[in-house]
């Protein structure tokens, strides 16, 4: 697909399995291409999501209402599950329609040791440092184990 | 409409060996930590993550050896934390092929 932005940057002869300039079909202009990527996935963390899929995201959506968008089926974890009828009452707050949904997990404080804004708004650094200290002691299914309460039973 | 709700372990077992995530989220802000540590513990392999700026959840997939391949514009947990440690050894150790597009 056709991007701007894009003119004046070495990626265009970096990584030409990404980027190729063509001619434009509807006038003489060059426009640079970008090959799209197709995720089978999208995973996406939210605050509010109904049974059925729909999800809303509070405050910075990033990029994820794209990558719901491009991916073939999207997963939607959510701190809260909430009726319909919010979704009903206020459409234009859904960031995440439910057909493009394939699951729906509730999952409150899911985006621990990280930010979930409004519920979490800072860092929980112990978290942090469990993590950081079992990657570098090559300990991580230790840590996964306690942290998803499997102990590798499952 | 159907109820799509699921269990977590469901849920990730839905992602098979070399299948693409675009993993939402940014840096260490609402990204689905969750479900990715769920994920690790399957030991899937040959994962594609793709995100603009990942951060913490599809760093535990890298640090779990279940992506080989990830395309982003910055990968990291910024501030205080720094990089992404999980993705920084699988790149340097060779494991996990890293396309910056940024």
């Amino acid at each position: 697909m056709g991007v701007g932005g894009m003119w004046g940057s070495d990626l265009i002869a970096q990584r030409p399995e990404f980027f190729q300039i063509m001619k434009s079909p509807f006038s003489d202009e060059e426009v640079v291409t970008v090959k799209a990527l197709q995720p089978d996935w999208a995973i996406i963390h939210v605050q509010e999501a109904d049974q059925y899929g729909n999800a809303r995201i509070i405050g910075s959506d990033f990029q994820d209402i794209l990558l719901s968008r491009a991916a073939k089926k999207t997963i939607i974890t959510t701190e809260k599950l909430i009726e319909t009828e919010s979704f009903r009452q206020e459409p234009k707050l859904t960031s995440i329609p439910y057909f493009l949904v394939e699951a729906v997990v509730l999952a409150p404080e899911g985006a621990k040791p990280g930010i979930c804004y409004p519920t979490y708004n800072s860092v929980d650094a112990s978290g942090m440092a469990a993590y950081g200290q079992a990657i570098k002691e090559g300990k991580l299914d230790d840590y996964l184990a306690r942290v998803t309460g499997w102990e590798g039973v499952k | 409409m159907i109820s799509k709700l699921m269990t977590m372990p469901d849920a990730v077992r839905l992602v098979l060996n070399g299948q693409m995530l675009a993993v939402g989220g940014n840096a260490l802000h609402r990204t689905p930590a969750a479900f990715c540590q769920e994920l690790a513990m399957l030991k899937r392999t040959h994962l594609k993550g793709v995100g603009a700026a990942p951060g913490f959840a599809m760093d535990v997939l890298c640090a779990a050896e279940s992506m080989n391949e990830v395309y982003f514009g910055f990968f990291g947990f910024e501030n205080e934390y720094g990089l992404a440690p999980g993705m920084r050894k699988g790149i340097q150790s060779g494991k996990i092929k890293a396309i910056e597009g940024s």
